[in-house]
């Protein structure tokens, strides 16, 4: 095996391993959604790829549809898909945790919805347990 | 293109031949400086000879138990190396083509906390 | 006191898994027809459960992360559906179950009609998970629960023939009059009830919802090591007050008055009245327990915030997942079906939800990435996966055993 690989500067992660199915909390530590996949930017199917071409990168985590797709084939339309974009993630490590709070992220829009219309209206659906 | 694509996917070297499938995407976190943390760049593709999925990594890490688990998930992946960026020549649907003349690099990440 | 109550979390979690509606049930079934020549099966599930929850205790303690989060890191979405579907199925019949349960320890208690009961029990369910705290919750029933020990106080008050039950414990036979298949069909039954994944889910969620940390890994540890053992010979109990009442009169047990009936023989109209509490505490106890575990499991598989320490609006849909869940347990009971013959069928979902689930968590204590210096050692280890055989063999075997012996009739 060749060793003359440099080394990576920063931390280096292996994206099956470390980010597939990893549960999301955000900044105050409440769960978001898992990642269901990841959206990369820079490989054009099908096209040579340069020798000197800048290696791709990580644009989003995927929350949505793509998790139905992983478990039963197909793929999800790109124009469906639920992001939360990389530059909110603020730790990788067993869970990924956002820079956020929960509610300033599109994907948290069901909890809202289902949080606001249909539990915050039973009585006692807002407060603390006794 | 979303990793589920690119994971699986079958690997030929230049002249077509068949020699594994990608089961994992190495990055590393030394792009761009974000917000929050550097954006990850693709360092390259782990290849296994006879294999296109590894859920676990033990081949990667140091962990050695539960014992049988973790040496029949070896044997399984005995093989395994590392496809840099820079040898990659094309990615299709569901198949990575290598260059000519491309290395197997030590996949073992460095240690078993780092880059988890 | 505040040490039974810092072990709480352990005695209900075994409650649900050793003495709840169907166990109670089966261990009386067991002791009446086997007397005690089932017993080493409770102790080899008892050490069984102990081992793998600790490890989810620890697993929780250290990382946070909770049974079912580990099994979607773990398994992957597809293999983690799997046991998802399948331990939500269990985990939904055993709900039913207790719901009509409680409805049965309600009647044995007032003399009027279960259908009554049931919207009474499963509403008294849903204002607890609603509105209770968890501490509230877990103390409560743990407690009331440790009525049913008037079990083993009614078994030494029967005065026994000691030298005789020993004996059918340590030399464990099947009676002339059993088929084989049924002796083993009852074993893996046994095994299973003491094993159901949803003891792990519970356990691992409450000492998320209790806020554990490193520093409380030997909370774990004793909550695991009174919980489970004390559930263990409360099983013992039941079978043994059946086998020296129910086994020499031949009365085959159908129903919870069968059940208490030792007890009732034993210590009269008090003794009785400890069982009906104690009966009534684990029924609710372990209906609370799986209700909660439907909710921990289908928001940990997905991601969605969950957990009783917050208000219900926040955790929206982990609500309205359990509310859905007592509906269709209540919808069940409603077609007049025997709740305990549902419990039955739960065993055939245990053969795809047993390794699925302790699979992922031995893995995960393994980790050092989860568990830093707190990973599994060696001797763990060995346990674990002489365990994990065993698990797959008893989840092989459920099927056939099931079919052959048309459930253990």
């Amino acid at each position: 095996m060749s060793e003359r690989m440099a080394q990576p500067a920063g931390r280096v992660i292996d994206a099956q391993l470390h980010l597939l199915d990893r549960q999301i909390l955000d900044r105050d530590g409440v769960p978001v959604s898992v990642v269901a996949d990841v959206e990369l930017a820079g490989i054009e199917p099908g096209r040579a790829i340069e020798p000197d071409a800048a290696p791709p990168t990580i644009t989003d985590l995927l929350v949505g549809m793509e998790l139905p797709t992983r478990i039963f084939g197909g793929r999800p339309p790109s124009s469906r898909r639920m992001r939360i974009p990389w530059k909110l993630v603020a730790d990788v490590g067993t869970v990924l945790r956002l820079g956020v709070t929960g509610d300033r992220i599109d994907a948290t829009w069901v909890e809202r919805w289902v949080g606001r219309r249909v539990v915050g209206r039973i009585p006692g659906g807002r407060h603390d347990p006794e | 293109m979303i990793l589920s694509d690119l994971l699986g996917s079958e690997v030929v070297d230049a002249a077509g031949e068949r020699i594994g499938g990608v089961v994992d995407a190495r990055f590393a976190l030394d792009g761009p400086p974000g917000q929050l943390l550097a954006v990850p760049r693709l360092v390259g593709v782990l290849v296994s000879p006879r294999s296109r999925t590894s859920m676990w990594g033990y081949e990667r890490t140091d962990v050695h138990a539960p014992w049988p688990i973790a040496h029949y998930l070896r044997y399984v992946h005995r093989g395994l190396y590392l496809a840099a960026w820079a040898d990659i020549a094309r990615i299709d649907e569901g198949l990575v083509v290598l260059r000519e003349g491309y290395e197997r690099h030590d996949p073992r990440l460095r240690t078993a906390s780092q880059g988890s | 006191m505040t040490r039974i109550f810092a072990v709480a979390l352990g005695i209900l979690t075994a409650i649900g898994g050793f003495v709840d509606i169907g166990d109670l049930v089966t261990n009386a079934v067991v002791g009446s027809r086997f007397g005690l020549g089932l017993a080493w099966v409770v102790v080899i599930g008892v050490v069984g459960i102990c081992v793998y929850a600790q490890m989810s205790g620890r697993v929780a303690a250290v990382s946070g992360r909770a049974t079912f989060e580990v099994i979607r890191e773990r398994l992957g979405p597809r293999a983690g559906l799997a046991n998802l579907a399948a331990s939500f199925l269990i985990t939904l019949l055993t709900v039913t179950a207790e719901v009509g349960g409680v409805a049965l320890a309600l009647q044995l208690a007032t003399s009027v009609g279960p259908g009554w009961w049931i919207p009474v029990a499963a509403f008294g369910v849903w204002i607890v998970v609603w509105r209770a705290k968890f501490s509230l919750l877990e103390n409560v029933t743990g407690l009331l629960g440790l009525a049913l020990i008037v079990f083993a106080v009614a078994l030494f008050m029967l005065s026994p023939d000691w030298g005789a039950l020993v004996g059918q414990a340590l030399t464990p036979a099947v009676p002339d009059a059993e088929p084989v298949a049924t002796y083993w069909f009852y074993a893996v039954a046994l095994f299973g009830a003491a094993m159901t994944p949803y003891e792990v889910f519970f356990f691992s969620s409450g000492a998320v919802e209790e806020g554990w940390t490193r520093k409380d890994l030997a909370t774990s540890r004793a909550n695991v090591l009174v919980g489970f053992p004390l559930g263990g010979v409360l099983s013992i109990a039941i079978a043994g007050c059946a086998a020296v009442v129910l086994l020499p009169q031949s009365i085959a047990v159908t129903s919870l008055s069968q059940v208490v009936l030792p007890v009732a023989e034993a210590g009269g109209m008090l003794a009785l009245s400890f069982a009906i509490v104690g009966i009534l505490a684990a029924t609710f106890g372990a209906a609370l327990e799986t209700t909660l575990s439907t909710g921990y499991t289908l928001a940990q598989y997905l991601g969605w915030s969950w957990g009783k320490f917050r208000r219900p609006a926040q955790a929206a849909r982990f609500h309205v997942a359990m509310i859905v869940v007592l509906l269709i347990a209540v919808g069940i009971l409603a077609t007049g079906v025997d709740p305990i013959a549902v419990t039955e069928i739960s065993v055939v979902f245990s053969a795809v939800a047993l390794p699925l689930t302790y699979l992922p968590i031995l893995l995960v204590a393994n980790d050092p990435e989860y568990m830093g210096e707190h990973v599994n050692g060696r001797g763990m280890n060995a346990i674990a996966m002489v365990y994990l055989v065993i698990i797959v063999v008893a989840a092989l075997a459920a099927i056939p055993l099931l079919v052959i012996t048309g459930a253990g009739a």
